[in-house]
């Protein structure tokens, strides 16, 4: 239908609603009480809204959960800095201000910038003096001294005394709700079983002195979390586990300017810092959370640097103009797992324990054979561009010299045949002829043949493209995987202490020191959740235990590196690869970033005390 | 009979939200995963300390009855309705021991920016175009305004986002991310709204071309059924003009079922844009919400769904009662 106008017609009579008590024909019964309407009143009430909505919106506009502290006397002295503000994007954001209960990444960029502590690692992985200028070890290993620097002030003025560092210490050790720090200071807890007691005292102004229940081999790398908060202002604080510590006050080289919850923090330079002033004048963390808009914003310029992004943008970045895409390691190395589930039921935790791992798992035939059927190095062209190590064991190679270097022969070659051999002669035969091999034994898992189930979490890039790829490959030689991906901590739900699965694909990030990886295969590791494969040798755990009390560095590798090549032979897990640390800078707005060690990390204060603006 | 009718509707709305509440607090506790490790694998997290979170967030209390002496009623359950009922939407297990109020008022805030003028243009883009295309029925601007609302309803939010995110901040200057410039001082209250407008810019022409297409579709048959009445016909060999016939019956009356429409979906405002919001880095309540999911954060999420839920229900009642009051053949809903 159309409209038809008549022709030259005049404009009729206005018959409009409102203004004459007229029925106009309307299909609407009822509607006689409609035509009295004042739509003058109407027009009004709209209007009077729309003002309403105005003023609401002029007073309040879109605000963020702010806190902004002046931080401080910071311009007084010093060398002033000759300027620039760096603009660093990342994915996520800092929870907590609180060192004791902060357990995110970002939280940690922020502790290293604010605060110092007693030792610092450096980009080649030393460990290098911070607020302990020197520290030696006793005879017996038991004490260690520390000598402390007395130049350093907090942000608030106030001198950073041994007292400090002392209080700071046993906060760590003796609060129990704090989350991550108190783990680094375990050998001076005391135990009530034996006659020592740990002690960590203040000697005189200078200098500190640990004694620790048995002898401290791995000393150095627990030093680094030891950031020196404040006394006088922690110890007036109600319960130091709910003080939120907005104002942050620390003795390093930034100072908390201003923090918006899931939006930026703003730091400003520290110019009374005791090893000089950073050149910057400020350096903002701003939180860009989709990976493309963080890429897209470095490549306009936005952003100065950008701490991560999935390796699918690295050419794009390549492309753009004055921006350089930089690899490396990162601080204590990152690396990808595939976790058998070989716990013994014999093993199997009481309370929590399910223990539905397949059995075929618990033959060492089958995960050496599995270890031979993953090609890393395809894995790594394919999804990391290339870059990156083929894995080993835990130990990653940005430990240094703990890294097994000499194990790398006794890897397990990508050999399918003879990995198909190994299974035919260890009695797994697919004796149905549906592709799928049975085991030997009776029990063969709910599906009565080598069908495993494989899980991973779904907030990782890779892991899924690997699944898949190991399903090809697994299922070449007979054996089937049910793939599923898993929230996080839905995966921790199945994994440990439950041991409900039998395969999963994840990842671990190192300490600097062994130590604390080379525990999830130790048995007594299995009912704190901490194990996830369930290994259990007590060969490996004398081993473990000798290491921890080991002073002398050479014997201590040959213990480590001896436990990897047990760990090597009994295949808890294949390690594909580690992982990369790529990140990304402008080249035009600043310079002197650290980016020739082997080690990456814009963000660490190494980086952002040294750089200044370009030109 | 109308007083009663309004007080019926309000407490049957009270009693709908109730049941939402109860039903998502024991919907969060029913998944898998532990707040009180909030997600950290780390061999050096203390087994004390997690001990320790769990009885700060009251977690270490069975959930709905305690049947293990004391108070029957010292349960996770009474406890939450009991500080609701003072109106604390307690602390934050994830961000900073912070009060939940406070999280969500602010996102809020940001979400509201965001979304109310995106819902405002698209309804008034949609409804605009819809009329023109029912006017222009079976035309070629017909067919292209329908196309262009399909394809943009269809189109998937993130996509668009990031299409015009690449676009608007390569070519055109707006910034990729964020709700200001961060450290940038104002001189006076305009540069400071005009910074907020720049970054507003790009997250709201997404979420109005992804909201138009539902408006301008719905609109768009409503006044081709409202085209067809007779009333119109008389109207027009009465010797009104188009613009008149539209303007005096036409509107109206095709807008009946956009109003519900509107009220409806101002009741999901604040849900957020999830989608919109990650992409643009915009700090907003659906941000807030999906970062509380990951890390089992229930406090957030129970405060951001109670939130939504008398949203909803407060939306669908005022569109009952705007109906009853637009609507002249319908006396009692």
């Amino acid at each position: 239908m159309g409209f038809l106008r008549p022709p030259g017609q005049a404009r009729a009579v206005n018959v409009g609603w409102g203004d004459l008590p007229i029925e106009v024909g309307s299909p609407f019964p009822g509607a006689e009480r409609k035509l009295t309407v004042n739509r003058h009143r109407q027009r009004l009430v709209l209007r009077a809204g729309l003002v309403v909505i105005a003023l609401l919106a002029a007073a309040c506009g879109p605000g963020s959960t702010e806190t902004t502290t002046s931080g401080g006397t910071t311009q007084t002295s010093g060398t002033p800095s000759t300027g620039g503000t760096v603009r660093i994007g990342y994915a996520g954001a800092p929870a907590d201000l609180n060192p004791g209960i902060g357990v995110l990444v970002e939280d940690y960029i922020m502790y290293n910038l604010i605060y110092d502590s007693l030792l610092d690692t450096d980009l080649e992985g030393n460990f290098q003096p911070e607020v302990a200028t020197a520290w030696t070890p006793s005879d017996d290993g038991l004490t260690w001294t520390l000598t402390i620097r007395d130049d350093i002030t907090f942000h608030d003025g106030e001198p950073l005394t041994v007292d400090d560092v002392v209080y700071s210490m046993a906060l760590y050790r003796d609060t129990e709700a704090f989350l991550l720090l108190g783990d680094y200071l375990a050998p001076w807890v005391d135990d009530p079983e034996t006659p020592q007691v740990p002690e960590i005292t203040a000697v005189d102004a200078t200098t500190i002195r640990m004694t620790a229940e048995y002898p401290v081999a791995a000393f150095e790398y627990r030093m680094p979390g030891m950031y020196v908060l404040p006394q006088h202002i922690w110890e007036a604080v109600d319960d130091v586990v709910t003080f939120t510590n907005d104002e942050m006050i620390g003795s390093g080289p930034f100072v908390l300017a201003e923090y918006s919850q899931g939006e930026f923090v703003r730091l400003e330079s520290n110019t009374d810092y005791w090893e000089g002033s950073p050149k910057v004048d400020e350096v903002i963390f701003q939180t860009v959370d989709n990976a493309d808009a963080r890429v897209q914003a470095l490549i306009n310029g936005e952003l100065d640097a950008i701490t991560e992004f999935p390796a699918t943008a690295i050419p794009a970045l390549r492309d753009a103009a004055n921006v350089e895409v930089v690899d490396g390691l990162e601080f204590g190395g990152r690396l990808a797992d595939i976790i058998f589930n070989m716990i013994d039921p014999a093993d199997c935790p009481p309370e929590d324990g399910v223990c539905s791992g397949h059995p075929a798992l618990r033959d060492v035939q089958v995960r050496r054979a599995l270890a031979h059927a993953v090609d890393k190095q395809q894995l790594i062209d394919s999804l990391l561009l290339g870059l990156g190590e083929p894995g080993l064991g835990l130990v990653p190679p940005a430990l240094g010299d703990w890294f097994a270097e000499e194990l790398i022969p006794s890897d397990y070659a990508f050999d399918l045949e003879a990995a198909a051999v190994m299974l035919e002669e260890a009695g797994y035969v697919d004796t149905d002829g549906d592709g799928i091999r049975e085991c030997p034994t009776a029990d063969c898992g709910p599906t009565g043949d080598l069908t495993f189930r494989l899980n991973y979490p779904t907030d990782n890039d890779e892991h899924p493209r690997v699944s898949d790829t190991l399903s090809g490959w697994w299922g070449d030689i007979g054996v089937a995987v049910q793939i599923q991906g898993l929230d996080s901590d839905a995966l921790t739900a199945v994994c440990c202490p439950g041991f409900d699965f039998d395969v999963i694909l994840w990842s671990w990030t190192s300490d600097p020191d062994p130590e604390g990886l080379l525990s999830v295969l130790s048995c007594d590791a299995i009912p704190t959740g901490f194990s996830e494969t369930g290994y259990c040798n007590p060969t490996y755990d004398e081993l473990y235990n000798q290491q921890t009390v080991e002073t002398d560095r050479a014997a201590r590798r040959e213990i480590i590196v001896e436990m990897q090549r047990m760990a090597l032979e009994d295949v808890p897990y294949i390690i594909p690869w580690y992982y990369p640390k790529i990140q990304a800078y402008r080249t035009d707005t600043f310079t002197g970033w650290l980016v020739d060690s082997p080690i990456i990390a814009l963000e660490d204060p190494s980086s952002l005390t040294v750089i200044q603006a370009a030109g | 009979m109308r007083g009663r009718l309004l007080v019926r509707k309000v407490l049957w709305s009270v009693v709908t939200v109730m049941v939402v509440i109860t039903f998502n607090f024991f919907l969060f506790r029913v998944l898998p995963g532990d707040p009180a490790k909030a997600g950290v694998r780390d061999p050096r997290l203390s087994p004390a300390a997690v001990e320790a979170a769990r009885i700060r967030f009251g977690l270490d209390k069975p959930v709905f009855l305690n049947t293990e002496g004391g108070s029957l009623f010292d349960s996770q359950y009474f406890h939450y309705l009991q500080a609701l009922s003072e109106g604390d939407l307690g602390t934050s297990y994830a961000f900073n021991n912070r009060a939940v109020t406070s999280l969500i008022g602010n996102a809020l805030r940001n979400t509201v920016w965001l979304v109310l003028p995106a819902q405002i243009l698209s309804i008034g883009a949609g409804v605009a175009l819809g009329l023109w295309a029912a006017y222009r029925r079976g035309t070629k601007i017909d067919v292209g305004a329908l196309t262009f609302s399909l394809f943009m309803w269809a189109l998937p939010t993130f996509f668009l986002g990031i299409l015009l995110l690449f676009f608007g901040s390569r070519y055109l200057g707006f910034p990729s991310a964020g709700r200001v410039t961060i450290g940038a001082n104002y001189a006076n209250a305009f540069e400071q709204f005009w910074d907020i407008a720049r970054h507003l810019f790009l997250p709201t022409l997404t979420f109005t071309l992804v909201l138009l297409g539902e408006y301008m579709l719905v609109m768009r048959s409503s006044v081709v059924e409202v085209f067809g009445e007779d009333y119109i016909q008389t109207a027009k060999a009465k010797g009104l003009s188009v613009f008149e016939i539209i303007r005096k019956h036409a509107f109206r009356n095709a807008m009946l079922p956009i109003v519900t429409l509107i009220a409806l979906n101002l009741g999901f405002t604040v849900s957020g844009a999830i989608q919109v919001e990650t992409v643009f880095s915009w700090p907003g309540l659906g941000k807030l919400t999906v970062d509380a999911v990951s890390q089992r954060d229930y406090p957030v999420l129970q405060g951001a769904f109670l939130l939504l839920a008398i949203s909803v229900i407060a939306a669908n009642l005022v569109a009952e009662l705007l109906y009853l009051r637009l609507d002249p053949r319908v006396t009692e809903v």
